[in-house]
């Protein structure tokens, strides 16, 4: 035991104290990103149970494309290896996190079920829907020179947008808003997690409700996809079902909103590159949504177990050991960009991993990137000269599991309502879900979404 | 120049289709990329250089035509 202990000792080197769950990793991440480049690309950390951090570009690089050594899977049943799924620590849930807590095949069957509703030509095809959401968000708050961008916004357009692919009547988004944010933002601690987790149920509740009700009488959509999947050669259960829809919310909402936000605010902070974005949007919208990607990073990284014993750059590996992959510093590593610490809106080359690497890569990216245009254009041609309130703003306390923002307040000039209010909007594009049956999955409706109001 | 696109390494991050949307095409179903054509027009190339240093899976190889 004590020799292989000491080999142990020997083999998980370099060593660094890494706890990305703490205010202090969100406050010195520049500095901490710096130095684990220089010194430990890769290194061993005590916390949370121990695990590898690979925070080098190329490093992480290879090891999230070796998918013959790393497992993603989450073993909440104990039934084969008792893996941990992809957070660091593992969170006390008793269902995986949908196909991102799988390994091939039944990820590889989930994903191809699912990819027709996603894919660049799906997404292109819901655009519109998601013009009338953020044109009628701002009309909420367009007259009166006051908005926050968060609330009134970011977390609105991505949560309807998100549940009109599944299938789950837009009207439902403040069940399922509240709780995807807080769940992320409310440290375990906090007095209003008891609330929290009282909305986290609500939500559940509705998600097996839409479940069976789609089962009983089918409608278009993710959660009808689901409903007919067969995964491997069976079908699987409910609660199997409930992670892969959950991981659909949780993915489509928080992110997007986080993404959208820290933007916002950059943009507020330089308001020549914002006159310039806009003005250049036709060829800069495109480089700047990667460029504000890989600076912020809205998902800073994921967690793997080592399937089997390995040695992979430069590291060895053994069965069973945690290992988390930080897309967010491998964004910053100097050996692949350029002044990885400065926002480049036009940068060229930029490789970021925000999206993931391998076949994990983020299902809902083609929608992520539509989602954010839609709303940065809408603020730039209606609010063009808006200011965020520094004194207002609230970034997440951390940035372990998401780099977000809870509020983002903001003055303007004000300006005219155009079209109808969200109430009336949203009702709109329900109506336009039901006759057009636009949550076909790409493959049996082609057409855009045609909006009438 | 020509241009290919590993099919095991790419895994729909649709940028070189972005940066270059005349030389790469996506597929419909799951946006896994595909050159249009093997031979890069010469006003393309650029762009493709670009796509090349843009893949985050480094799936793009292009090679210099031999006359």
């Amino acid at each position: 035991m004590s020799t292989d202990g000491a080999r142990d000792d020997d083999r998980k080197q370099p060593r660094y104290q890494f706890d990305r769950h703490t205010p202090q990793y969100r406050h010195e991440f520049q500095a901490i990103t710096q130095e684990m480049h220089a010194q430990c690309p890769i290194a061993w950390s005590d916390t949370h149970g121990g695990h590898w951090v690979a925070a080098g570009n190329r490093e992480v690089f290879e090891l999230a494309r070796s998918a013959e050594y790393l497992s993603n899977d989450h073993d909440v049943k104990n039934e084969r290896r008792g893996y941990k799924g992809i957070t660091i620590p593992a969170p006390d849930v008793d269902f995986q996190g949908g196909f991102l807590e799988m390994d091939p095949p039944e990820q590889r069957h989930y994903r191809q079920t699912l990819n027709p509703y996603l894919s660049p030509a799906a997404v292109a095809r819901w655009t519109p829907v998601a013009a009338e959401l953020v044109r009628a968000c701002l009309n909420e708050k367009v007259e009166t020179g006051q908005i926050d961008f968060v609330d009134d916004l970011a977390n609105i357009v991505p949560a309807v947008l998100t549940l009109a692919m599944m299938g789950i009547p837009l009207k439902s988004w403040s069940i399922y808003c509240e709780p995807v944010h807080a769940g992320v933002y409310t440290p375990p601690d906090s007095p209003d997690m008891p609330r929290v987790r009282e909305t986290q149920m609500a939500m559940y509740r509705d998600m097996f409700a839409q479940l069976a009700e789609i089962r009983a009488s089918p409608r278009p959509g993710l959660i009808d996809a689901l409903a007919r999947a067969e995964i491997n050669g069976k079908k699987p259960d409910d609660m199997e079902l409930l992670g892969v829809m959950a991981l659909l919310i949780g993915g489509g909402f928080d992110t997007t909103t986080a993404l959208t936000a820290h933007a916002l605010e950059w943009l507020s902070e330089h308001p020549a590159e914002r006159d310039r974005l806009s003005r250049d949007r036709d060829t800069l919208l495109d480089p700047a949504t990667e460029e504000f990607l890989r600076y912020y990073t809205p998902a800073p990284g994921d967690g793997r177990t080592i399937a089997q014993d390995c040695e992979l750059a430069g590291t060895r590996f053994k069965e069973g050991e945690r290992l988390w992959l930080s897309w967010a510093m491998a964004n910053r590593d100097p050996a692949v960009f350029d002044n990885p610490n400065e926002i480049d809106l036009a940068r060229t080359g930029n490789r970021h991993y925000s999206f993931g690497l391998g076949i994990h890569r983020c299902i809902g990216s083609n929608m992520a990137r539509m989602v954010f245009k839609q709303m940065m254009t809408g603020v730039l041609d209606r609010m063009p000269g808006y200011r965020c309130d520094p004194a207002g703003a609230v970034h997440y306390e951390t940035i372990g599991v998401i780099q977000g923002m809870q509020h983002l307040p903001a003055t303007f000039t004000p300006g005219p309502r155009i079209g109808p209010g969200l109430d009336e909007t949203i009702d709109a594009m329900q109506r336009a879900c039901d006759e057009q049956r636009l949550a076909e999955p790409v493959t049996v409706r082609k057409g855009k979404a045609k909006i009438e109001l | 120049m020509k241009v290919t696109v590993d099919p095991e390494r790419c895994q729909g991050h649709t940028l070189c289709a972005m940066i270059a949307p005349k030389v790469f095409e996506l597929d419909e179903v799951d946006g896994h990329s595909s050159p249009v054509s093997e031979d890069v027009p010469a006003d393309q190339e650029d762009k493709v250089r670009q796509a090349v240093q843009s893949c985050p899976e480094q799936a793009i190889s292009i090679t210099r035509a031999t006359a």
